[in-house]
């Protein structure tokens, strides 16, 4: 055996288990398809607007050229443009009229860098959701089994929040929370009081409001307020694979990192009923080649994780390994996004704040939960938002020019209050990651063909938060509140995909159990978002992270027991 | 000849030169400036960069604080559309350019570089308004390279503005004359 353990992929659930099976004293391989990246060296966040050579803005041929679907991301400038793929170098395919935007990043940390950071814990209201409306398989596992784990790796990313004692958002080891500002304060006391069913929170987010020592040790310091966290942080200031799980693994001594490397299909040796080996291909090379572990983490991220496991066909697994109950590459979610609302907060015209805070304001799902929608739909929905005071880009938009136009933008202006929903989506068969039967990628790899749509209770939903951030809006007072999209955004749009390798109790129809392993695989290990059995309406990396960490050293203990 | 014929002579090579830079066969007759992007010609003609300039600064001018000329936005501008823009943009910018130098004509019946800076003003306030509220997209793509380009310099995101690379706090609620003016980035 070349290494004890190997994990594919160095994103945010890659790098956990790699940290974990280090930190367990296994020699583990860190499998990443892209390029190389030095953490600090290779950021441009200390670059001000006028250092970039656009300002920005990325070409617009270049755009058109090689970003047509990354560009569609917030996210997506002149800083960070280093962290997205060329759409033209890694193409896929798509049913005619219907849109997947699959964004992502190849590189060493893949989305762990531009990640938003907002990190919420998943409740027994979503681990059970499934049994209860019997859409989706049961989830193996509740709260209990992962409460801890959340514990564990929230202490070590370093999360900071309010906690709040909701049954549908449980607390956490939080840092300390980012305050409210003036207006987001007035929002949250008018609407709690009008809406009492409802609750206003601060973002809970990765980013060290103060570090503890086990952070320092890793060379973190706290957030400086800069709000460029996703052209990376040289403070190592929000969580990342490359700020945190990586040194972490590195100290222990037991990590190789390999980049530039394509794992193109896994070997099954079925008189063992274990993955044999990592077939691999050289990015540049494109020579082959094949390593071999006794566990194997497959940790690619939801899309290419089917990819990998429908590519390897076996004699015993001819639609594809571990596809036993024709799971894989079904049941693919993201949360329904493009929908939300704007509006004008009349007064605190003196009040301004000092600093960029890197999060916004939360209002955790209340829908089937302490109100009863359950005539109109199943599951609910969230918000993220902000208060903000509009700098010298209202001036684009706003009749005037010359000395009066200037002296008007000194002052921000009037306080707009936004909110943005995430909306949950149910598992569906038909929501599907194929291989394309002809078409390949320049490494010979089949391309993936994504055929994803929202169902009908995911449009109910999406629509009911449409108007509810409207009416909120309204409820708190303010003024001129009006939608912000004119139609709900492409699946894939919130970078939320999961569910094409689902955990559950029954091997028929799942692919992975409650620790994440293959039930017919022992050795290999899935948990990335495709574990995941139901999407939740918040945002899922934390709970990656905990059924990373927890995956890894159940793997661990067996490995130590002598059953793997 | 007479003043008039010698405006309509002025306008017309203006116009003519303002129209070239929309067609991209034309462009390669233009001498090549760009180190950045050799492949592109050069966005502006000399009189059209003077009329940029002067329109710049028309829109952000110079006060207790350096105009749109004085932090380099005409240069900015020139420079964005040959690194950033693509074909149409440069087209819509050039079409601002010639649409307030029309305006002029029609107007005063000379070219805006010959106006008074009153009259100037003007001219602006009025082609502003319109242009907004008719939602003319190349204006607005004009008006937003101005001001991102005044905003986003240095002097303008920390003279005019206040911008802080490294805030290292977050005050939430604070009274708006202790940081004085609006912070350029507006994230």
């Amino acid at each position: 055996m070349d290494f004890d353990a190997i994990v594919v992929g160095s994103g945010i659930s890659g790098g956990w288990v790699a940290k974990e099976l280090c930190e367990r004293g296994l020699r583990t391989l860190l499998i990443e398809r892209g390029r190389h990246v030095n953490h600090r060296k290779d950021y441009l966040d200390f670059s001000p607007p006028w250092e970039l050579p656009n300002r920005g803005l990325v070409p617009e041929d270049e755009i058109k050229e090689h970003y047509a679907i990354q560009s569609t991301s917030y996210a997506f400038n002149e800083g960070t443009k280093q962290f997205w793929v060329k759409d033209s170098e890694h193409p896929y395919s798509t049913p005619d009229g219907r849109t997947f935007n699959w964004l992502r990043g190849y590189h060493l940390g893949g989305r762990s860098l531009t990640w938003a950071r907002q990190s919420y814990r998943y409740s027994d209201i979503d681990f059970s959701a499934n049994k209860k409306d019997g859409h989706g398989v049961d989830w193996p596992i509740r709260y209990a089994d992962i409460s801890p784990w959340y514990d564990r790796v929230e202490r070590f990313a370093g999360i900071s929040g309010a906690s709040e004692g909701l049954e549908q958002l449980p607390d956490g080891q939080f840092l300390q929370p980012m305050e409210l500002n003036c207006a987001e304060r007035a929002f949250k006391e008018r609407l709690e009081k009008e809406r009492p069913t409802r609750r206003v929170t601060i973002g809970r987010c990765a980013n060290l409001s103060e570090p503890t020592e086990e952070h320092i040790k890793l060379g973190r310091g706290p957030c400086q307020l800069r709000s460029v966290c996703d052209r990376g942080c040289g403070y190592g200031a929000y969580f990342s694979t490359l700020s945190s799980t990586l040194p972490a693994a590195e100290r222990t001594g037991n990590l190789t990192v390999i980049t530039d490397t394509v794992v193109e299909s896994l070997d099954y040796d079925h008189a063992k009923r274990r993955v044999s080996g990592v077939r691999v291909i050289d990015a540049n090379t494109k020579l082959r080649r094949s390593f071999q572990a006794r566990v194997v983490f497959v940790n690619g991220s939801t899309i290419p994780t089917a990819q990998i496991l429908l590519a390897s066909r076996s004699e015993y697994f001819p639609n594809g390994l571990a596809n036993r109950s024709g799971a894989v590459g079904r049941y693919l979610m993201d949360h329904v996004q493009g929908v939300g609302a704007i509006g004008t907060m009349p007064g605190f015209l003196d009040r301004y704040y000092y600093g960029r805070r890197p999060t916004g304001i939360y209002i955790p799902r209340y829908a089937n939960v302490t109100e009863d929608n359950s005539a109109q739909f199943v599951r609910g929905y969230g918000f993220q938002g902000k208060g903000e005071r509009p700098s010298w880009d209202r001036g684009v938009d706003q009749v005037g020019v010359g000395a009066g136009l200037k002296q008007g933008l000194r002052d921000p202006g009037p306080w707009q209050m936004l909110l943005y929903g995430f909306t949950e989506m149910l598992p569906r068969a038909d929501n599907r990651v194929t291989l394309h039967p002809t078409r390949t990628d320049k490494w010979g790899i089949p391309l993936v063909h994504i055929d994803c749509t929202h169902g009908e209770n995911d449009l109910k939903l999406a629509a009911q938060a449409k108007q509810d951030a409207y009416d909120m809006l309204v409820a708190a007072g303010c003024e001129n509140v009006r939608n912000l999209y004119p139609e709900i955004s492409p699946p894939g749009s919130c970078v939320h995909e999961m569910g094409t390798a689902r955990m559950g109790r029954d091997p028929e129809t799942s692919v992975l159990n409650a620790h994440n392993q293959a039930h017919d695989v022992p050795n290999l290990f899935i948990t990335d978002g495709s574990c995941m059995t139901s999407s939740g309406c918040a945002n899922p990396s934390l709970t990656y992270m905990a059924l990373s960490a927890r995956a890894a050293n159940h793997a661990a203990d067996r490995l130590a027991s002598g059953d793997l | 000849m007479s003043v008039v014929d010698q405006k309509l002579n002025r306008r017309a090579m203006l116009l003519g030169a303002v129209f070239l830079v929309g067609g991209a066969a034309a462009l390669t007759r233009f001498t090549r400036t760009s180190s950045a992007n050799p492949a592109r010609g050069p966005a502006f003609s000399a009189d059209q960069f003077a009329l940029l300039e002067q329109v710049t600064e028309v829109i952000i001018p110079a006060t207790d604080t350096p105009g749109a000329i004085g932090v380099g936005v005409p240069v900015f501008i020139r420079d964005l559309l040959m690194n950033w823009g693509s074909p149409q943009s440069r087209a819509e910018i050039a079409s601002v350019l010639e649409a307030i130098e029309q305006r002029t004509w029609a107007k005063h019946g000379s070219r805006f570089l010959e106006l008074p800076d009153s009259q100037r003003l003007d001219l602006m306030r009025s082609y502003d308004e319109d242009s907004i509220k008719s939602h003319d997209p190349a204006y607005r793509k004009f008006k937003h390279m101005v001001l991102l380009g005044y905003y986003h310099s240095e002097i303008g995101a920390t003279q005019e503005l206040r911008f802080e690379l490294v805030p290292g706090a977050w005050r939430s609620c604070m009274p708006l004359n202790e940081v004085g003016r609006a912070t350029a980035f507006w994230t």
